[in-house]
């Protein structure tokens, strides 16, 4: 080392004992930070002031405080919107879950395949809109291919996207088909980690597949599956794209999923501030869900260690 | 990491080990129906799978106005490539009328490129700015440093929808509606979840060649650059990956600030261009064309580096 | 390369890329482009001619052409608005301008049309004054008018032994449908041939529907419900500005209680059949042109497309006379309004004064009989377009000459109006709820003036 780079080191050692590497530190996260402060936290405050106003977008915001969440709360599609919502959310975890590790446990006792792996994968590579558009055009009564396929075994026509009990889980089983093939990656690898030897042990007292699953598998797949829940909840709470082009939340409000909502009511019908309100409710409403989810998943203290 | 990949070999061994078990209890018992009825399973599924991929062809193959009469046919409905011709503006409009398709001009190549452009400034800003940031969580000593992580890690919980709004209002206000920086703008910086995906991983990475990097002379930058990101080529790739395909799927926010043409994206172009239904209708036979179109850039690159992308995705799943 | 630097520059210092392109909206000549939106696409080739007949007498000023089909034309045209990125002119529609009017966003046409000292004498009486707003101003100029008329599959009259000339004079009442269901009922077949005014005929497995249907209609119903309605003697609300709306009037309750009856007897598609929000798979033209509806109610700005579906024969049929003693059909104008955002007010004037001039309504788009142009000296060669391709549309002129027309319902708050009936309309036709369904809308609309 030469004689001002020693210098330099110990210059830097010293400084560090009091402030630690607080200038450079605060060179690396400044981007960050400041994409933090501009596209969080201050539309964090300013979509709360936006719900105190009436606003439409057209002309300035007027204060009206508290106005926009009274009439959420007496507004029946609000709730509609919440409940709609939820159903969606449960049908997609809980088909994307159980699907999911279905094909998980074919996959990770029958092969190792790239081909197989890539095909299973593929829908996630699409987006949401094409799926969308794709399977509207399939599920169709009159001409699409599935109702021809139904009709031909002798099943009745069935409106897919056209009757209000059939809408949700059309939708819900859409993005399950996107979805399902990722998840199941997620917990292949998860299988992954599960040694071996606890499956020729297994294998040996000549265990049955089925015994395996509930007695290896399931147990210890535990953390990778509370990971995926969290994740999935929270990103399914979101559902847009399909709906927005399919159903438009129809038929009557069976799909008026609680995103969607909210971007009708702030950029169709010029009610941004209500618009606003109603967003701030589902902030507060996911903040409480993740906590929960947090706590009884423990997922918090594996993932922070 | 490092034990990842080391489990990694381990269980690859392993795999033989337990498939010869396997084996020799499947040959004890004859065959062993339990595989076969696993491998049926497999089948119908990736046949569920392939199966809406194989129709989007068939009927970007037929004649929009066929389509109705022929709807049983698993063959393409009077073939042509006139879906194709529309799609890429390469049809005069009366030729799409007549053939069912919108007059309106679409331009794929425009919207392709739209596409590329956003996807491409998101993942290579984003993972820049949220890797510096990590590196400063994970590596660097300062005071603050847990109570600032765990406010950007709380940001994890905001719903998108929430900071959708005001943002719209925000970029209006800068008059960055319709433009590539307006759409990327949100998302150039970073996300929580790339700051916390990059900082477990900077976590583990050995001390000691950072110091001795260190006491070579080499500053934060040079650390930054040439140890901290080499080493964590892998987690950097699986994010960027994932960024991309998130980026280019992404649909709400381009719609809402870029819908105009100079600008719009192919998720935006696909809704827009499913709602341009003439009389009523849409053109289908040019709608899955365009479906395919829009998947054939991820397509290719899933086929190019594919192995790669599932590795990386299980990988993502383990952390 | 530069194309790329340009591409880059235009993303780091946020320049619209229209600036990295050769079609700016202005460049140092003054050349100027006008964006314009339309949603029906059969005429888009006809405004297209005149765009370009427009632009070469008006070198300097270029027209973009885009289209949004119909039911996604409003969502597109308001979110356009509110993001700064509306089109300078656009087609509008008589229930939808009064929004805009209201929020200011739509550029008042007094000052222009007195400085050119333009005669609005020239459309069909009445027309022009439907786009003067509550505050007395004009917001549009006549473009064209359409009504309301039955085009029916005549391989399928035929076959159901019923004559043209019984078509033209049937009967409706809400009670029992009059002689307009009876034709309804014969024009239905199921899977076994049996027609729907036959014994043993299965409304469960139907071939062909005597009726099509087109959705719910939502507040509006113009080819849906409205012509059934009208003929009551009932009508959306008291004139244009109102504040109260009529939903509730038992007349019109009555009409949709029998419209759907149509449905559980067998003779029109359910709307789940058809799709939610009017975004269906098959157009009802498609259905009809498929043999699937031997009969549709339909407007006139449709006909040419009906006369172009393959392997399908169609007739004209007017609307049937009601309780009232008379026909009735919605007459709608549409005109072109330029958005009070537009950089390019003066050209966006001359492009709206020209689509509103015999150069483009008497000789192009009269010439194409696809709509009826909305001077009065442009009806007889219109006629005579339509008449060329073979087609009769007496029984849509019929209205005006019988004066049987009824305007399209102008008020504030339409968008609120439209999802409060489109709910309540769709879960009544879905069979989720009675017609009580559509006194709380109507209680909900009325709400929304106070």
């Amino acid at each position: 080392m030469t004689a001002p780079a020693a210098l330099r080191h110990l210059r830097r050692s010293s400084s560090r004992r009091r402030h630690g590497d607080l200038l450079p530190a605060l060179a690396f996260v400044l981007p960050a930070t400041f994409g933090f402060v501009a596209f969080y936290i201050w539309p964090t405050v300013r979509g709360f002031y936006f719900s105190l106003t009436d606003y439409s977008l057209l002309g300035p915001a007027r204060f009206v405080g508290v106005d926009n969440y009274k009439q959420m709360i007496d507004d029946r599609l609000f709730w509609n919107a919440l409940l709609v919502t939820a159903e969606y959310v449960l049908i997609n975890i809980v088909t994307q879950t159980v699907l999911a590790l279905l094909i998980a446990v074919l996959m990770h006792r029958l092969t190792r395949s790239i081909v197989v792996r890539g095909i299973i994968m593929l829908p996630y590579f699409v987006a949401n809109v094409v799926v969308a558009i794709v399977w509207y055009w399939m599920l169709d009564p009159q001409i699409g291919v599935i109702n021809e396929l139904l009709n031909a075994v002798g099943v009745d026509r069935l409106s897919f996207f056209g009757d209000t009990a059939a809408a949700m889980p059309t939708v819900a089983l859409l993005n399950t088909w996107r979805h399902v093939g990722y998840t199941a990656l997620l917990i292949v690898a998860g299988m992954q980690m599960i040694p071996r030897t606890f499956y020729e042990a297994a294998a040996l007292d000549g265990a049955s597949e089925w015994r395996m699953f509930w007695r290896v598998t399931l147990p210890l797949l535990r953390p990778v599956m509370a990971l995926v829940l969290v994740l999935t909840v929270i990103g399914s709470f979101q559902v847009f794209d399909t709906v927005a082009v399919t159903t438009s939340g129809g038929p009557v409000n069976a799909t008026r999923v609680i995103v969607y909502y909210i971007y009708d009511q702030a950029f169709n019908r010029f009610h941004f501030g209500f618009a606003s309100a109603m967003s701030f409710a589902v902030f507060v409403l996911l903040v409480g869900i993740a906590y929960v989810q947090l706590r009884l998943t423990r997922a918090h203290d594996s993932d922070l260690s | 990491m490092a034990t990842l990949q080391g489990f990694d070999q381990h269980s690859s061994e392993s795999v033989k080990a337990s498939a010869a078990a396997m084996d020799g209890a499947a040959r004890r018992r004859g065959v062993n129906w339990g595989r076969v009825a696993g491998w049926v399973a497999l089948a119908v599924i990736m046949a569920l799978t392939l199966f809406p991929f194989y129709w989007m062809l068939r009927t970007s193959f037929s004649t929009t106005r066929s389509l109705a009469s022929g709807s049983g046919d698993l063959l393409p409905v009077d073939f042509t490539v006139g879906a194709y011709r529309r799609v890429l503006g390469l049809a005069s409009p009366q030729e799409a009328l007549a053939q069912g398709g919108t007059p309106a001009s679409l331009n794929f190549w425009r919207y392709l490129m739209n596409s590329v452009i956003v996807a491409t400034i998101i993942t290579a800003s984003q993972l820049l700015f949220s890797a510096m940031a990590a590196y400063a969580f994970a590596r660097l000593r300062w005071p603050g440093r847990n109570k600032i992580f765990f406010l950007f890690l709380s940001a994890l919980m905001v719903p998108p929808i929430f900071t959708t709004l005001p943002n719209f209002v925000l970029v209006k206000n800068l008059g960055l509606l319709n433009t590539y920086l307006g759409i990327v703008l949100p998302s150039l910086l970073m996300t929580p979840f790339s700051i916390f995906f990059l900082r477990q991983f900077f976590l583990g990475i050995n001390r000691e060649i950072e110091e001795a990097a260190r006491i070579d002379g080499a500053g934060h930058a040079r650390i930054f650059s040439k140890i901290i990101v080499p080493m964590s080529s892998a987690p950097l790739t699986t994010l960027a990956v994932i960024t991309y395909i998130n980026s280019w799927n992404d649909y709400l926010w381009p719609l809402l600030v870029g819908k105009d043409e100079s600008v719009r994206v192919l998720t935006v172009a696909l809704g827009i261009f499913r709602s341009q239904t003439p009389q009523g209708g849409s053109d289908w036979a040019a709608l899955m064309a365009a479906t395919l179109i829009a998947a054939l850039p991820i397509m290719i690159l899933f086929a190019i580096v594919g192995r790669r992308i599932i590795n990386s995705i299980e990988f993502s799943g383990i952390k | 390369m530069r194309r790329v630097v340009c591409l880059i520059a235009a993303a780091l210092f946020a320049v619209p890329l229209a600036a990295c392109s050769g079609s700016d909206s202005t460049n140092g000549s003054g050349n100027v482009t006008l964006n314009y939106w339309l949603w029906d696409s059969a005429q888009q080739p006809q405004y297209q001619q005149c765009a370009d007949d427009f632009t070469k007498a008006n070198p300097n000023i270029k027209i973009k052409i885009t289209q949004y089909g119909w039911s996604d034309y409003w969502n597109a045209l308001t979110t356009s608005f509110v993001s700064d990125t509306a089109p300078d002119v656009f087609v509008s529609h008589l229930s939808y301008y009064p929004q805009f009017a209201q929020r200011n966003q739509l550029l008042a046409l007094d000052d222009y049309i007195g400085k050119d000292k333009l005669d609005l004498n020239v459309y069909q009486p009445g027309l022009a004054d439907l786009w003067k707003s509550k505050d007395g101003k004009q917001y549009g100029l006549p473009k064209d008018f359409d009504t309301v008329a039955i085009f029916y599959n005549t391989a399928k009259l035929r076959e159901a032994g019923i004559t043209a000339e019984q078509m033209q004079n049937l009967t409706w009442n809400p009670t029992d449908g009059g002689s307009y269901e009876k034709i309804i009922a014969r024009l239905t077949v199921d899977a076994k041939g049996r027609h729907g005014d036959e014994p043993g005929f299965d409304k469960n497995h139907v071939v062909t529907y005597g009726l099509g249907l087109n959705g719910s209609g939502g507040a509006f119903g113009q080819t849906e419900w409205s012509e059934y309605a009208f003929s009551t003697g009932w009508q959306h609300a008291q004139g244009p500005w109102a504040t109260a709306f009529n939903f509730n009037d038992q007349r019109f309750k009555d009409t949709i209680a029998w419209w759907r009856s149509l449905t559980e007897k067998g003779y029109m598609p359910g709307l789940e059949k058809v799709g939610p929000g009017g975004k269906s798979v098959v157009a009802q033209m498609d259905a009809y042109g498929a043999g699937k509806y031997a009969m549709v109610t339909e407007g006139s700005w449709n006909t040419k497309s009906y006369w172009a579906l393959k392997g399908v024969k169609s007739g004209i049929a007017p609307t049937p006379i009601g309780p009232s003693g008379k026909r009735a059909s919605m007459i709608n104008g549409l005109a072109d309004n330029i958005a009070a955002g537009t950089k390019h007010p003066e050209a966006a004037w001359q492009w709206v004064k020209y689509l509103a001039s015999a150069d483009c309504q008497l000789n192009i788009v009269a010439k194409e009989g696809i709509v009826f142009p909305a001077m009065v000296q442009a009806a007889t060669p219109a006629k005579d377009a339509f008449a060329r391709s073979g087609i009769d549309v007496g029984p849509f002129l019929i209205h005006p000459q019988d004066k049987t027309t009824h305007l399209a319902p102008i008020a504030d708050h339409w968008t609120d109006i439209q999802a409060a009936m489109t709910e309540a309309m769709e879960s009544y036709l879905l069979f989720k709820t009675d017609i009580s369904a559509i006194d709380k809308a109507n209680d909900k609309i009325n709400a929304l003036f106070r």
